[in-house]
């Protein structure tokens, strides 16, 4: 039953998502007026059923949808919407949806060609750290998305006129991207510590230059060198913007790509 | 030599190094490492070479690599120590940063009655001036980036530790078997070991019963399994791995004199030496199936349906394969060979290492150092003719927003 529910709620939130994400782009191109607060509705009705897709998902598995690959991605998505859906309520700026809900729709999609059988943990897995480890990574990957996506919106209006412009001032938009990222990166290194924690227990060392771990790692030094350019150097702008994106091009590399492309302790990722 | 220790301790340097490192672990990840040279020189005939000359068939513990961190470690020292007294001065009780009124953010509030009330609800310190009044908070959060550098030092200082002085040993154990630790003043026994099962037949979990004797001879004893290892007396146990070992049995066939009890494990060789006959278990498996290419394999590891797969030769020469189960008898010649059982046996991983606690220890003051920066920085409030401007540097436009939704509440609850 559980199982029914959430293939349900799951297509449900894709379509809203969709319906978000082509409502929010048909506002910021000026075809629609004014969609970009419905457009955030439709995105939170999203972000609900997906909510309850990822609630029948933990019953019918037992545990939280943490522990292979459609699970992972499936609460990625969640934390790119919520991160979104938190900055909009911040400082309500609706556009940034028609760039950072087409990365949600792009890692559901991706859920959605992975096995979704409910397995049970293997040995490995059978430890609360598991929970905070993936749950931090869901908060910093969805924060590193929504960066990425502020930063489109930056690299668009910096080019634009004020009356043109997705979010009235660049510097806003940069200002942001920066802010968000520092909550990823922190999100991050408490993802590796409590991995390198969570390693020393069940593999008995704390580093193994996992190529998880290792990609992880330099993901975290991509944005440490984003943060050291901008704080001390003043690096702000377009560099710092492309600098964001190609940062989020290391996070799905670490999500999918090493999974595919490189064997690794963490192989029961898949 | 200032020049010199200004470079050492530069951005610039820090973000090469930075690059470097990265570009090399990349390759780390890329190359399979600590492989035979002979699949380096058929899978990378070209780079063969260069993977000998820079080691990167062990990356990581490579001189290069190794040169690249504590270069890095240098860097990173030095330009802490260097920054250390300027941050020292603006996390003072008495800085203030230098105003202008120009290239600050300005709250449009004039009611200075009611900012006054905001500020002090929100802790805020006010000292009066000529103009107006200035305020701060946090300037503690100035040494953010110190703290932060020096979780990283601490991690690397751990690393070196772990590198120099951590040990690591594999045993195995039979229940019923007992391992020595002389050094450390104990005996370990393992009473015994087992495999629970998921529903599915999937291994739910590995669980190993020990009894450690002291050399004083108290006893402690515990069960160990994945994700919960066993300390003690500075070592540390982790379930690591497990395999079979099979009993096998020899008997004259006529008689059914007993001729050979021992123990074999999957792949071992048993070599019975009156008839130069090599007994080799091929493997066993507990749940065996048979593939499409007509080979055992062993579903899971439940002891549902178990067979072994032996090969007997002498002299180099195959005299017969069987697929035989636990009890059935290998008719050879004058003998006959069984296989009767089969016990789990647990693979340890005995480890010590003194620098867990100081890379935990980096653990904390890096991810404490990385919340000072991001959310415990420094903030002033200026008050200026009838202004108020929100100056917090490279966070300034998001402490603006803060105090504007902060005075908009305060205005909201009307308190003053």
């Amino acid at each position: 039953m559980y199982q029914s529910i959430e293939n349900t709620t799951f297509m449900i939130a894709i379509v809203l998502y969709i319906a978000s994400a082509v409502l929010s782009l048909l506002s910021v191109t000026g075809i629609v007026k004014k969609g970009g607060k419905v457009a955030t509705s439709l995105a939170l009705a999203g972000f609900i059923i997906h909510t309850a897709a990822m609630v029948a998902r933990t019953i019918g598995a037992g545990r939280l949808p943490f522990s292979n690959q459609y699970e992972f991605a499936l609460s990625f998505s969640w934390g790119i919407v919520l991160s979104y859906l938190v900055l909009y309520r911040l400082y309500g700026f609706s556009a940034i949806g028609a760039f950072v809900m087409p990365l949600a729709i792009l890692v559901m999609g991706y859920a959605s060609l992975q096995s979704k059988d409910v397995r049970p943990l293997m040995p490995a897995l059978q430890s609360y750290w598991l929970t905070f480890h993936v749950g931090t990574a869901i908060l910093s990957y969805g924060a590193f998305a929504l960066a990425a996506g502020i930063s489109v919106i930056y690299l668009i209006d910096e080019r634009k006129k004020d009356s043109q412009r997705l979010v009235q001032d660049p510097e806003v938009s940069d200002m942001l991207s920066y802010r968000v990222i520092a909550f990823g990166i922190l999100m991050l290194t408490i993802v590796i510590i409590s991995g390198a924690i969570w390693a020393q227990k069940a593999w008995s060392r704390y580093w193994a230059w996992d190529p998880k771990e290792t990609w992880s790692l330099i993901t975290w030094i991509i944005y440490a060198i984003y943060l050291h350019l901008r704080l001390r150097r003043n690096w702000k702008g377009r560099a710092a913007a492309w600098f964001s994106i190609f940062g989020f091009i290391s996070v799905l590399f670490t999500f999918v790509g090493v999974n595919i492309l490189l064997p690794s302790l963490h192989s029961y990722a898949t | 030599m200032k020049k010199a220790l200004s470079l050492i301790a530069s951005l610039k340097v820090a973000i090469a190094l930075l690059l470097l490192i990265t570009i090399y672990i990349i390759i780390g990840t890329l190359i399979p490492q600590h492989a035979t040279e002979a699949l380096y020189q058929a899978n990378y005939p070209t780079l063969a070479p260069l993977i000998d000359v820079l080691s990167l068939d062990a990356a990581y513990s490579s001189p290069l690599f190794i040169t690249l961190v504590i270069l890095f470690i240098i860097n990173l020292t030095s330009c802490t120590l260097l920054s250390l007294p300027s941050q020292l001065r603006r996390s003072r009780s008495t800085y203030m940063p230098s105003f202008n009124a120009e290239s600050e953010y300005r709250v449009e509030e004039q009611d200075e009655k009611l900012l006054r009330a905001y500020l002090r609800r929100k802790h805020y310190r006010i000292i009066a001036d000529e103009d107006g009044f200035s305020s701060g908070k946090f300037r503690w959060g100035a040494l953010g980036a110190t703290v932060t550098h020096i979780g990283l030092i601490v991690i690397f200082i751990g690393a070196i530790v772990g590198n120099i002085a951590s040990d690591q040993d594999m045993i195995s154990l039979l229940p019923g078997s007992t391992r020595e630790f002389e050094e450390y003043g104990f005996s370990i026994n393992l009473d015994d070991f087992y495999l629970t099962f998921e529903e599915s037949g999937a291994v739910k979990q590995y669980i190993s019963d020990l009894t450690i004797t002291n050399d004083d001879g108290t006893i402690r004893r515990q069960s160990m399994w994945v994700n919960n290892p066993l300390h003690h007396n500075g070592l540390g146990f982790y379930q690591a791995n497990f395999g079979w070992t099979s009993n096998l049995l020899i008997r004259q066939a006529e008689t059914g004199e007993e001729l050979v009890s021992g123990l074999v494990r999957n792949g071992n060789t048993y070599f019975y030496q009156p008839h130069h006959l090599n007994i080799m278990l091929y493997g066993y498996f507990p749940n065996m199936e048979i593939d499409v290419n007509q080979m055992p394999y062993s579903i899971n590891n439940k002891e549902d349906n178990p067979f072994y797969a032996v090969v007997l030769t002498q002299f180099g020469v195959n005299v017969g394969s069987y697929i035989i189960e636990p009890g059935q008898v290998i008719p050879y010649e004058d003998i006959a060979i069984t296989f009767t059982g089969s016990t789990p046996y647990t693979g340890i991983v005995v480890r010590s290492d003194p620098s867990y606690p100081i890379v935990v220890a980096g653990f904390i003051i890096l991810t404490f150092g990385m919340f000072m920066s991001f959310y415990l920085y420094p903030r002033f409030i200026f008050y200026k003719d009838g202004h108020l401007y929100a100056v917090s540097g490279k966070n300034g436009w998001v402490y603006y927003q803060a105090i504007k939704a902060g005075i908009k509440a305060q205005r909201k609850t009307g308190k003053q």
